[in-house]
């Protein structure tokens, strides 16, 4: 069920289309291999030709959907070549971690490279920097503005709606039923909390990722509410109903633990809007009654 | 003999014993474990939260001890004993100090089967993982058995099935991981080994299972013992070399499956456990059983507590299956030196596979015809925007994609074939392959390091790192071996000590879940994606070069597996010859992995399969595997390219499973050939 924001972004990407197909020749035909790069220019109403692993895209990001028509590239690692080298874009965007398939990827078309996430930068402006970058490539500057403000915007409503005296919370992701991977410092999450003024109880070190792995028993005495982002790996919730440490954790934290649905954890302003809007729902005293 | 291979070198130094080696490490052990309580509750609340978490005041840090560490601890010693005792097994009965609990594929079946189910049949999970690892791990054991039942489990034809199953389900799972890398992260760290715990159950699953088995092992002993005599005098004695094959066996792989199920693959363990002990001094069966049984115990438990100590303060997690087998690299490395090993016999069955073809020159005229169709047809038949097409040979904006690659494979099939053969002949041993002697696992490592310190690493950068790892691994090489005029077994040990510490930094590496890991499995699996038509033209020529240097040799090649004392006796220089030969092999290898990584398998497979199809002698057996390693390739990457389109199966990951399957076809079918 489309909620209001969703809607508005549904129309302006409506009006994109409609804009794009009354004047194709201002459409660049992208590719890119990045799903973060990819779900950026979806919202932007400008979604890519081509796309790296698109039923996978579908699968780990889910929203903002790609369009029937975007052309599976194969492998993001290793996209088929052949195939791209047929469509003839006109740009390539990757990320810095796909930069040894630069050489070869020249050879179709000219690439930019556009990083995100990188450390000691504030992850938030680097959204913000990422997302006005690929609109003046898409030359739709004012659909960055846009998105940036409107997430922006959706973001202070949802600040206005906690409690102040909100708990900590531990952002997490169960890799099997011994290990997870639990999200601070430099990652997407830990930006969301940052602006909606929630702490995060994860102050450990992080990867450049913004998680760290770690076992389970890294994570007892720490005082925060529980939030696991889904999904669970196969046979792993049977296993943490057996009890052990996880339900004595689960005890010890604060309230019921959350579980978000699915949400791309290495995303840019889509999957952050995304991960808000269903964290405050979830914290909302009337959605947990 | 085998058995006994291993015994300590200088008689004057003071005698090492089982005893004097496990006590410092169980004092070590002990002073962890109670350093580890004293800074945290104290010992006395320490162990009353072994046995009644509830009972004592601070809760959080007597919970984490009764449902994380005790348990964790318990299975150190669990895992690590039940690992040793299957592999004193497993090398008893296969004759080979090298084998190890992993040998006979129980680990990549495990792990196909947790991964199969975790993305076709997830509800099988929920039912309990352990059942479906060890199912997994029991099919791989039952199709070893199935290719080796008709010689009779015969050791070399055990070892060679094993070899193969785990390269072809490891190189299946490498393509599961390929395609669904972020469903199956979770169990990158199972495959790293980790002993973290959340609880009990896992303890009281292994702790009976364990018991049986040693119970069995213990049974087993005196029949076991025959298998150190050789074959014809173990028969004189009236005894069922199969059936005891069957059993030791069966039960070494019954405690290997019992062990990955709960805590996923850990590494080195089963195989220096029991060599330690024989170096300590340990000669009879029962003495290396008990003794591994306890040095395998204390080895992981001392590894397993030292890692939770600094983990505290990394961003990632350290399996500990991984940091033992990191640690034992270097301890082999350093063992080497100081080990006599029986290198000079000459090994029994080394060539017992295949038979003699009438007329090699026609079978590779065959060969040659096959690899130019196959070739033609890989560049010219392809799928498109709209489905199939034929390109035509003029088609140079499509062609310029396929060409090369086709190129760059044939040039690394005949020079990683090249290298097998060579290095095959060398030390007279069937599992040996450039892959095992470390060169590719070297270049690897330092590809990893570039992938992941680096910023944004060009390939040009990659290439020199990697060049400069398989330098370093050939420096490790000949520097560990000049001393004993590169006696081949030393020179095996030493390639699986490098090859065990690419393993473990690979697990790490995996384990992590950092999304960079997606570019280093896609290189791993030997993929020939990133050559461009000039370094595919340099890996053309370089294999054209280097097969022209190969091929005076023959002489060589053919003394050299009857063994050092008779190549002496024949007048040739032997550790100028065996050096000469690694060299070769390295530049081979280091050329063919640069290119298209270091699992391709190929310089393990054409070999035998040169074998199997009758090129007996050492010159034509270098022609046969150099064209059969050049035919798989081509095959391979055109298929790979193909099958699954617009994604790729790596040349390499398809070149295993296109060759693994002859190779097993032919393993159970040439009974007669011998």
């Amino acid at each position: 069920m489309p909620r209001p924001r969703r809607a508005l972004t549904w129309l302006a990407g409506l009006t994109a289309a409609l804009v794009a197909a009354a004047t194709p020749a201002d459409a660049p035909r992208l590719a890119t291999l990045d799903w973060t790069l990819a779900e950026t220019l979806v919202a932007l109403g400008e979604p890519p030709a081509a796309v790296a692993q698109v039923e996978a895209y579908h699968a780990w990001v889910g929203e903002p959907a790609l369009p029937a028509s975007t052309i599976d590239l194969g492998l993001r690692s290793q996209p088929n070549l052949e195939r791209l080298a047929s469509l003839a874009p006109e740009r390539i965007l990757i990320s810095p971690m796909f930069a040894n398939l630069t050489p070869r990827l020249e050879h179709i078309a000219p690439v930019e490279t556009l990083p995100l996430y990188r450390p000691e930068r504030d992850t938030w402006r680097e959204m913000r920097e990422l997302t006005r970058s690929i609109g003046e490539m898409v030359e739709r500057p004012e659909a960055a503005s846009g998105l940036i403000e409107q997430t922006e915007a959706r973001l202070d409503a949802l600040r206005q709606r906690l409690d102040d005296a909100t708990a900590p919370l531990l952002i997490m992701q169960f890799m099997n039923s011994r290990h997870v991977r639990v999200f601070g410092d430099n990652g997407l999450y830990q930006a969301v909390l940052d602006r909606l003024g929630i702490d995060n109880a994860w102050t450990g070190p992080t990867n450049a990722w913004g998680f760290s792995l770690v076992g389970l028993e890294a994570l007892a005495g720490l005082d925060a509410r529980l939030v696991v982002v889904e999904p669970y790996p196969a046979g792993v919730r049977e296993r943490l109903d057996d009890g052990g440490l996880w339900g004595h954790l689960v005890e010890a934290s604060r309230g019921t633990p959350i579980v978000l649905p699915p949400i791309w954890s290495f995303g840019a302003l889509p999957s952050a809007e995304r991960f808000a809007e269903q964290l405050v729902n979830a914290l909302e005293p009337d959605d947990a009654a | 003999m085998p058995p006994d291979a291993l015994a300590t070198r200088r008689p004057w130094r003071p005698r090492l014993t089982p005893g004097a080696l496990g006590l410092p490490l169980a004092l070590g052990v002990l002073a962890l474990a109670l350093g580890h309580l004293l800074a945290g509750p104290g010992l006395g609340p320490g162990l009353i939260a072994l046995f009644a978490p509830e009972a004592t005041l601070d809760a959080a840090s007597t919970l984490v001890l009764h449902y994380a560490w005790w348990p964790r601890l318990a299975m150190a010693l669990l895992a690590g004993g039940g690992l040793a005792l299957a592999g004193v097994l497993m090398q008893q009965v296969l004759r080979n100090p090298l084998a190890a609990p992993t040998t006979l594929g129980v680990a990549s079946g495990a792990n196909l089967a947790l991964m199969a189910a975790s993305l076709m049949a997830p509800g099988l999970l929920g039912l309990g993982r352990e059942w479906v690892a060890l199912a997994g791990g029991g099919m791989a054991m039952g199709l070893v058995f199935a290719l080796a039942w008709r010689r009779g489990l015969a050791p070399v034809v055990v070892v060679l099935g094993g070899l193969v199953v785990n390269l072809y389900f490891g190189a299946l799972s490498m393509v599961l991981l390929l395609f669904h890398q972020e469903e199956l992260k979770g169990l990158l760290i199972w495959g790293a080994g980790s002993l973290a715990q959340n609880g009990w159950q896992d303890v009281a699953f292994l702790a009976p299972r364990l018991a049986i088995g040693g119970l069995l092992a213990w049974l087993l002993l005196r029949p076991l013992a025959v298998l150190a005599l050789d074959e014809a005098g173990a028969r004189s004695l009236g005894v069922s070399l199969k059936h005891l094959r069957l059993a030791g066996l069966g039960l070494a792989v019954f405690l290997t499956g019992c062990v990955v199920s709960v805590v996923g693959i850990v590494g080195f363990i089963g195989l220096a456990a029991p060599n330690i002990v024989r170096l300590a001094g340990a000669r009879r069966l029962g003495a290396r059983l008990a003794w591994s049984t306890l040095l395998g115990a204390l080895l992981l438990a001392a590894t397993d507590l030292v890692l939770q100590r600094v983990s505290g303060h990394l961003p990632t997690l350290i399996p500990t299956g991984a940091t033992t087998a990191a640690l034992g690299a270097p301890l082999l490395l350093w063992l080497i030196p100081r080990l006599r090993l029986a290198g000079e016999t000459p090994p029994r069955e080394a060539r017992a596979l295949g038979g003699r073809h009438p007329a090699p020159g026609r079978l590779a005229g065959g060969l040659a015809i096959a690899l130019l169709g196959v070739g033609a047809v890989a560049m010219l038949a392809g799928q498109g925007a709209d489905g199939w097409q034929w390109a035509s040979p003029s088609d140079w904006t499509l062609l310029q994609w396929r060409v090369p690659r086709a190129l760059a494979a044939a040039g690394c099939g005949v020079m990683l074939a090249i290298a097998g053969t060579l290095i095959q002949r060398l030390t007279a041993n069937p599992m040996a392959s450039p892959e095992v002697l470390g060169i590719s696992g070297g270049s690897a490592i330092a590809l990893m390091g570039a992938i992941f310190l680096l910023p944004a690493p060009d390939n040009l950068t990659l290439v020199a790192a990697g060049t400069l790892g398989a330098l370093a691994s050939l420096a490790v090489l000949v520097g560990l071996n000049r001393a004993s005029g590169f006696q081949p077994e030393r020179l095996l040990l030493t390639g699986v000590a490098i090859t065990a510490l690419f393993e473990a930094i690979k697990g790490v590496v995996l384990a992590g879940g950092d999304p960079r890991g997606q570019q280093v499995i896609a290189w791993l699996s030997g993929s020939t994606y990133y050559v461009d038509p000039t370094s595919a033209l340099s890996v053309a020529a370089a294999a054209l070069l280097l097969a022209l240097v190969a091929a005076p040799l023959g002489r060589w090649l053919d003394i050299l597996p009857l063994g050092g004392a008779t190549a002496t006796a024949l007048g040739l220089p032997l550790a100028r010859a065996r050096l000469a030969l690694l060299l070769m092999v390295a530049l081979l290898t280091a050329g063919a992995t640069l290119v298209v990584g270091p699992l391709s398998f190929v310089g393990l497979l054409a070999p035998h399969m040169a074998r199997l199809m009758g090129f007996a002698r050492a010159r034509a057996h270098l022609a046969g595997a150099a064209l059969t390693g050049a035919l798989l390739m081509v095959l391979a990457d055109g298929l790979g390219r193909q099958l699954l389109f617009p994604e790729e199966i790596p040349a390499g990951l398809m070149a295993s499973l296109l060759g693994g399957a002859y190779f097993m076809w032919g393993l159970q079918a040439s009974p007669s050939r011998r």
